[in-house]
């Protein structure tokens, strides 16, 4: 069977599979499998061993369960809730404030973390449960948690774009500065766009429950309190990786040291508490690791079988103008972001597409920021993406797909809005390296 | 014949649930050990040699053994568009499909995993790390992963296939325990 | 073409020595007017690095080119191959211990036992370190943490350093924050293409070990199904790429150097006599440490030593 032809064989494959409700981990590796099986035979079993080693024994991964246990501590012992009854003394009179800490508080967990799924995955546990129970509508929630968590990869340290500099040869310092513009004005137009619709539409999100207004002086100087020492544990994991006490996996774990030593301080310490946060922290990090596993596998096995190649090939015989051959690659990648993860798109494309960019002439910093940006997008675009999934996992029960697919919608669009900018105008990304770079 | 599948699909639930709560105390245990790591290299500037490959391991034990747990909670994510909008009964067949190649997925890797334990003994495979711990432990823990997965899913299998065959629920509290 | 082989290498897809080993590939399907065809796996395209040895092992991958650290616990014989701390940087002695001194011989059936094949190997340039701090004296590695995983880890800590075991992906923040002090690199091209000295500016003069011995391994039943000439032509293309890779990566070495000294790396100064000795002297006892490893580390290490008599 050529290349062409598998892929389409695949596509229907995962998108049957999809459609019949199965565990989307284990359909996808069941799918590479029984594939694999069919048309190269039995040796194909052994492409499990060498993802095992990238999936269980991936030292960058380890920050997922460091970071969401953070996240699950400091929610159930309700300090993570201070943070937010916090902001909301003090912005709480404007419509949609709460939305806005929110990804205030994701920008800053997006500066920790190197990876989607550890930020999605910590704003979620976090975030979403303040505002579904302050009566916020749940897709403007659930859209700004994926969002919010997605720009991990944006605000360095960013793993993806440390991969894009070295396989491309090209300075990672130069790539984190070069990142810090589009990451501003994504967080700014999210926060716009946040503030604007509940402008619009008042229903999404309600304005303070009354209990900020009917504190107790005490009871606020409290909230005050939890809140601030709340940020301060945010603002000390930060300070952690800035001053080289840990490195971004490891200061997951200087978090949960924190989370729990303030949920001690604070009387909030159950062992009731601590035992909910381990399972819930272990059922999702089981979620997230077989996803993992199971798509790296079918990644593999698609790369086994030379879809670099059928890419590389496809790349070349358009006769396009330059920009066009931008876009195209940039089609391309949206396009891969059905069927592949994030590390994989970077390690693929950006040697097969660097190169044509340059030769036509654009800076591969700049191509490099339109790299991830897209891919930002590309995991969180429906059927497949690995953000989609996390969401979900992290999603109280009874949100569907289809209501997450719904939620990212509007939040897509002012990604896809950012990255066209970003395109049309490299200074956006390549003045601020260049000023301070030379 | 009733009698023996519920009492198959309880016992299997009961090991699931118990093994799946068990490596959840991992988790502090994991957070511990990267901290220790940090502790041991910051302020005693003695970085440890097993706290990388240690760190690991627990990482994969919990995410690992824990799937089949987390199937049992029906927390694994699926694309649930269509899956909601049908009835019971083809739901219900619908999982006899995907957990059908879920099952066969499980087949593959403890095949898989059996031939890596026994390469993992005959060679003493290790860890490529200066600490060089054992792996023969990692690939039993990976067949009992897939092991676990495998019987949760044919429990629900089966439960599945009573179900559209009889009309009765297998298990009646099913939904209640939790 | 009669033998379809797929061939996976460490290095990503357009780096330099990508190219070397896709010249491996396309010189066996010459030389064997196309009767073997050489798909090309490179880094991370289906295979991890780590899982080079294990996947030609299976069957999986016909022909490999992996890094004998990354399986170290599979075969340990191979970190001797490669090269102990304080080896020899001359390649005429090198391909004198492979092929008149026996090692080839051992490392033959070492592979064997793993079913593999092991054909000609190829040197590629040492292993350096590269500090925030400049390094005047051995004494100055006291304390220091440096990246520097296995073996390498063990030579530091009889310096006084203290070893970090650090994933590849965070060593460029963590030596920015300074988490690490110091980070070894595969080799110098290794840190030009890690950005490393961004964020590390010194060199050390002194190579971990004098050069690196890496080899071409090909799964021993894709290899029995090929007949006697195309054996021969596959060995005589990894000749030639054996010799393409010393020529080439010494050409590329100083233009790592080149590159990274215009971006500011600068060399630690001129180690003394005694720092030379100092850093041999703790090469020197791993010797021991890593024949007791496996047979096959004990036979390599004992060939060492009666070298070195
Ligand atoms: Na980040
Ligand atoms: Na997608």
């Amino acid at each position: 069977m050529g290349i062409e032809l598998l892929t389409v064989v695949l596509l229907v494959c995962v998108l049957a599979s999809f459609a019949l409700g199965a565990p989307v981990g284990l359909a996808l590796g069941g799918i590479a499998m029984a594939i694999g099986y069919l048309t190269w035979g039995e040796g194909i079993f052994n492409l499990i061993p060498s993802t095992i080693d990238t999936t269980y024994f991936s030292f960058i991964l380890l920050a997922i369960p460091l970071y969401i246990y953070m996240g699950q501590l400091l929610t159930r012992s309700g300090i993570g809730d201070a943070m937010f009854n916090a902001s909301q003394l003090i912005i709480g009179r404007i419509r949609g404030s709460l939305a806005v800490s929110v990804i205030g508080v994701c920008s800053m967990i997006g500066a920790m973390v190197g990876i989607i799924g550890a930020g999605i995955m910590t704003s979620g546990s976090i975030a979403l449960k303040p505002m579904l129970e302050r009566g916020y509508d749940r897709r403007l929630a659930l859209g700004v948690i994926m969002a919010g968590g997605g720009l991990g990869i944006l605000i360095p340290p960013s793993v993806p774009m440390i991969m894009f500099a070295s396989s491309t040869q090209n300075s990672v310092g130069r790539m984190f500065i070069a990142a810090l513009i589009p990451a501003l004005i994504s967080v700014v137009s999210l926060a716009l766009y946040v503030i604007i619709s509940c402008k619009l539409k008042p229903s999404l999100a309600p304005m303070g429950t009354g209990d900020e207004a009917n504190m107790t002086p005490r009871k606020k100087l409290l909230t005050l309190r939890d809140g601030v020492f709340s940020v301060l544990l945010i603002v000390a994991v930060l300070g952690s990786i800035i001053s080289g006490i840990a490195t971004p996996t490891e200061s997951g774990a200087i978090g949960v040291i924190g989370a729990l030593i303030l949920a001690i301080l604070f009387k909030r310490f159950k062992t009731s508490m601590f035992k909910a946060a381990g399972f819930e922290t272990a059922i999702l990090i089981s979620v997230a690791m077989w996803i993992i596993f199971g798509a790296t596998l079918f990644s593999n096995f698609h790369l086994m079988m030379g879809i670099q190649g059928m890419v590389a090939s496809f790349t070349q015989d358009l006769g396009l103008p330059p920009i066009g051959v931008i876009i195209m690659m940039q089609l391309i990648m949206l396009l891969l972001g059905f069927i592949i993860d994030e590390f994989i798109i970077v390690l693929m494309c950006a040697p097969l597409f660097t190169p044509i960019a340059v030769s036509l002439g654009y800076d591969p910093i700049w191509f490099g920021i339109l790299m991830i940006l897209n891919i930002e997008i590309a995991v969180q675009t429906p059927p497949y993406g690995f953000a989609l999934f996390y969401l979900k996992g992290i999603a109280p029960p009874g949100v569907t797909m289809g209501e997450i697919y719904k939620s990212v919608t509007p939040f897509i669009c002012i990604k896809l809005a950012v990255l066209i900018l970003c395109m049309l105008v490299p200074e956006l990304v390549l003045w601020l390296p260049n000023k301070l770079m030379g | 014949m009733t009698t023996l599948l519920r009492g198959y699909c309880l016992a299997v639930e009961f090991i699931v649930r118990f093994l799946g709560r068990s490596v959840a105390w991992l988790v502090p245990v994991l957070s511990l050990v990267v901290a220790s790591e940090v502790f041991a290299r910051y302020v005693l500037n003695r970085p440890t040699v097993w706290a990388y490959d240690l760190s690991l391991f627990l990482f994969a034990y919990i995410a690992a053994l824990g799937g089949a747990y987390a199937q049992q909670k029906q927390a694994h994510i699926n694309v649930d568009i269509l899956y909601l909008k049908v009835s019971e009964r083809t739901r219900r067949l619908f999982d006899l499909v995907t957990y059908l190649l879920a099952m066969y997925f499980m087949l593959v890797l403890i095949k898989i995993g059996v031939e890596q334990l026994e390469q993992t003994i005959k060679f003493n495979y290790r860890r490529q790390s200066e600490w060089a711990p054992p792996m023969h432990h990692f690939w039993v823990m990976m067949i009992s992963a897939g092991a676990l997965m495998l019987l949760q899913l044919s429990a629900q299998w089966i439960s599945n296939f009573y179900s559209l065959v009889t009309g009765n629920e297998l298990i009646e509290q099913q939904e209640s325990k939790e | 073409a009669e033998f379809n082989w797929r061939f996976a290498n460490l290095y990503s897809r357009g780096t330099a020595f990508g190219e070397v080993y896709q010249d491996l590939a396309d010189n066996i399907e010459t030389m064997s007017n196309g009767r073997i065809s050489v798909q090309m796996m490179y880094a991370g395209e289906g295979v991890s690095t780590n899982g080079i040895f294990g996947a030609v092992k299976s069957g999986l991958i016909t022909m490999g080119a992996p890094f004998q650290p990354m399986h170290a616990g599979e075969m340990p014989a191979g970190i001797v191959e490669v090269g102990l701390p304080g080896g020899t940087d001359k390649p005429a002695e090198l391909m004198d211990l492979f092929y008149e001194k026996g090692w080839g011989d051992i490392l033959k059936d070492a592979y064997a036992e793993h079913g593999l094949v092991w054909l000609d190997p190829y040197i590629q340039p040492p292993v350096y370190i590269l500090t925030k701090e400049p390094i005047n004296s051995v004494e100055d590695f006291e304390g220091l943490k440096i990246r520097a995983p296995g073996a390498y880890g063990k030579f530091l800590r009889n310096l006084g350093a203290s070893p970090v075991n650090l994933t590849w992906g965070e060593i460029y923040t963590s030596l920015s924050t300074g988490v690490i002090d110091g980070s070894i690199g595969s080799n110098l091209i290794d840190h030009r293409d890690g950005n490393h000295v961004e964020v590390a500016k010194y060199m050390y003069r002194l190579p971990l070990a004098g050069a690196q011995v890496l080899p071409v391994i090909v799964n021993q039943k894709a290899w029995n199904q090929l007949p006697d000439d195309l054996k021969a032509v596959v060995s005589a293309a990894t000749a030639v790429h054996a010799k393409e890779q010393l020529t080439k990566s010494r050409e590329w070495e100083a233009k790592a150097v080149a590159d990274m000294q215009a971006k500011g790396m600068q060399w630690s100064p001129e180690p003394s006599d005694a720092d030379k000795a100092a850093w041999k002297a703790a090469g020197a006892n791993l010797w021991e440490d890593y024949a007791k490893e496996g047979p096959y580390s004990k036979k390599l290490v004992e060939v060492l030593k009666a070298e070195s008599m």
